[in-house]
């Protein structure tokens, strides 16, 4: 019962954390234009950061507060976080998220080589961003189509 | 590998939600256990065996052939 009542604590805490985190991000992303003069970035992608990890926190806080006024459910929760299907469903979807990453950064790299000595066009900063965009993205979607395809039960 | 898990559930009259809370883990790992679409850790092998009360090797049902066939 303590274990389960810690590890509610700890889960209940992540969720501050993230709010809180978010929160802070989010106004930092709002006030910092008026703040630094010719910013060298657009200020929206920390805003952009808060807002998910606002939406982060507050679904771990809604979840975790849910069930911890339910024992029987919240030991279930408990359970099914640390179970090991599901910790190597997550491992598996990690991998594959791990090697498209990878794979993408070794072509931006090959390309970045080959334009600097003419082989290949420069890539123009617009471009750029999208690819980078794409570097984040693409891997988080292939986790999260792994683990969905992984945890339908066949 | 194949398994008896859902008939040693069946005899001890148990749900698979039961089992799952008996044995730590969630309903679907059972579900998939005893479809044998997973195979599970030694660690969870042997609470399962140890709440029907039987041996491993009476609940897991090893086959090299099988394990062959995965591996081709």
């Amino acid at each position: 019962m303590n274990e389960q009542r810690n590890w509610f604590n700890r889960q209940i805490r992540t969720g501050w954390t993230l709010l809180g985190g978010g929160l802070l991000l989010g106004i930092i992303g709002v006030f910092l234009p008026f703040a630094v003069d010719n910013l060298p970035f657009n200020s929206r992608t920390i805003t952009g950061l808060g807002i998910l990890l606002i939406g982060l926190g507050t679904a771990h806080l809604v979840r975790y507060n849910a069930a911890r006024k339910d024992p029987k459910m919240a030991g279930r929760l408990m359970i099914e976080e640390k179970d090991e299907r599901l910790q190597m469903i997550r491992a598996r979807a990690g991998n594959r998220a791990y090697w498209v990453s990878a794979v993408m950064i070794y072509i931006g790299l090959m390309w970045a080589s080959f334009s600097s000595n003419g082989s290949l066009p420069a890539i123009s900063p617009e471009p750029l961003w999208y690819f980078l965009a794409a570097v984040v993205i693409l891997p988080f979607g292939v986790y999260v189509v792994s683990l969905y395809n992984d945890m339908k039960i066949r | 590998m194949k398994n008896r898990i859902e008939d040693f559930r069946n005899r001890n009259d148990w749900t698979q939600q039961e089992l799952a809370d008996r044995t730590k883990v969630s309903r679907q790992t059972i579900i998939s256990l005893e479809r044998g679409h997973y195979n599970p850790s030694i660690l969870l092998a042997f609470r399962l065996a140890r709440q029907f009360g039987v041996r491993i090797e009476n609940l897991f049902i090893y086959s090299e052939s099988e394990e062959e066939e995965a591996n081709e």
